[in-house]
């Protein structure tokens, strides 16, 4: 039983030997590199004092860890024990930690009920039932290629990356789900394949969430919310971004149209 | 039978893992890089190569082939193994290491909650959970 070599001359030599040990595997390599050196150095990187005000937005204070704790390079506890010590209060970083507890927080209920990774916790409270969604994704989303510039650039981004900011997984998530009508589960699988954090407990409930399958309502966006929080260098002209450029009243009526109340 | 192993796979990727404590010093160390698992999780190459270059840093052997067959050939007479969480990992793991002896090793846990109660949204989690949060290794002695 001969192991595997661990030894290259450089990136180059490890991804060409993944290559040949997975040909299947599809795209290229992420410019993020996995090993404990890296993620240590990101985690001296984060400012969590920052954070909670920032986190939101495209150019905020994320640190970006989420790869290395998914798989385990790092843990919520060595995390947070770092950022009490860029702290005088633990409560001037409660977001930050909070952030940390969504993820705890999502592997207890898969824990509790292995079952909701896959089938709808809760049915559609967008007046549409879930064989009203189509099963399968859509080409154009698969590859980025919607013709909708912001969406089109964060899909870009995880198909090349495999990150995402969390805004924009939710904005992703919510124009698959609702503006296009796909079950969730066809973009829960996507995510999987491509983000390098791809955990199914905070993938796939969040996009219940989303969806409203594990929430009270679907969560949608303008392309207003799309410009406060990214803006430039991201394309969010009206012309550029039609379907999503509308009030939320406006939107809620063209996505649930069988809804009675769009106030 | 053989000597115990500690068998890691991709969601415990670091030395300071508890399993390392529990395994004991000296205990050979494997993952196992399995193409039909891998592929029926459906990973990207992106997913791959960090996994791998995660590897790269770990005192540990990276072996080829199929998680039950490799385990079935060491013959260990105990295998130590990081906790998992995704449901597809945790069913390899107890297919693989079934008639085995097995100790599933937990994380060092982020929060400590006494009676965990129907987890369904994350306030009623964190009213539970906040005792704790802001306590190094979750208020535990870890």
């Amino acid at each position: 039983m001969q192991p595997l070599t661990k030894c290259f001359a450089d990136r180059d030599a490890l991804v060409a030997h993944v290559k040949q040990l997975a040909p299947w595997a599809e795209g290229e390599r992420s410019y993020i590199q996995g090993g404990r050196a890296m993620a240590k150095r990101k985690l001296e990187q984060i400012d969590p004092l920052h954070y909670g005000r920032t986190r939101n937005y495209g150019n905020g204070k994320i640190t970006r860890l989420s790869p290395y704790i998914h798989h385990g390079v790092l843990s919520l506890d060595e995390v947070r024990n770092h950022a009490l010590t860029l702290c005088r209060e633990p409560m001037q970083i409660t977001k930050f930690i909070q952030e940390l507890a969504w993820r705890d927080f999502w592997q207890r209920v898969l824990a509790q009920h292995p079952e909701w990774a896959w089938n709808d916790v809760e049915p559609y409270k967008t007046g549409f039932t879930a064989s009203d969604y189509a099963s399968d994704l859509p080409q154009d989303i698969a590859t980025g290629t919607t013709g909708i510039a912001c969406i089109d650039a964060f899909i870009q981004e995880l198909l090349h990356t495999g990150y995402l900011h969390n805004h924009a997984r939710m904005y992703v998530a919510s124009y698959v789900v609702h503006f296009r009508r796909v079950r969730w589960q066809a973009g829960a699988e996507w995510f999987l394949h491509h983000l390098l954090d791809g955990d199914i407990a905070s993938n796939n409930l969040s996009w219940q969430w989303v969806a409203s399958t594990f929430s009270q309502k679907p969560y949608i966006f303008t392309l207003e919310n799309v410009a406060t929080y990214f803006g430039a260098p991201l394309d969010t002209s009206p012309e550029h971004n039609q379907p999503l450029d509308a009030s939320y009243a406006e939107l809620r009526a063209r996505l649930f149209p069988l809804l009675k109340e769009h106030a | 039978m053989s000597p115990p192993i500690l068998w890691l796979h991709e969601e415990a990727l670091r030395i300071s893992h508890p399993v390392f404590t529990a395994a004991g010093e000296g205990t050979r160390a494997i993952f196992i890089w399995d193409d039909a698992y891998l592929r029926a999780r459906n990973y990207s190459l992106k997913r791959l190569v960090f996994i791998y270059e995660c590897l790269c840093a770990l005192p540990v052997e990276i072996v080829h082939g199929d998680m039950t067959a490799v385990l079935q050939t060491l013959a260990p007479e105990r295998v130590f193994v990081p906790a998992a969480s995704a449901p597809p990992l945790k069913e390899t793991i107890a297919n693989a290491t079934a008639r085995m002896q097995v100790m599933h090793v937990p994380d060092i846990p982020f929060v400590t909650i006494a009676r965990e109660g129907a987890m369904r949204r994350f306030f009623p989690y964190w009213n539970k959970a906040e005792k704790t949060a802001f306590m190094p290794h979750g208020g535990t002695d870890a």
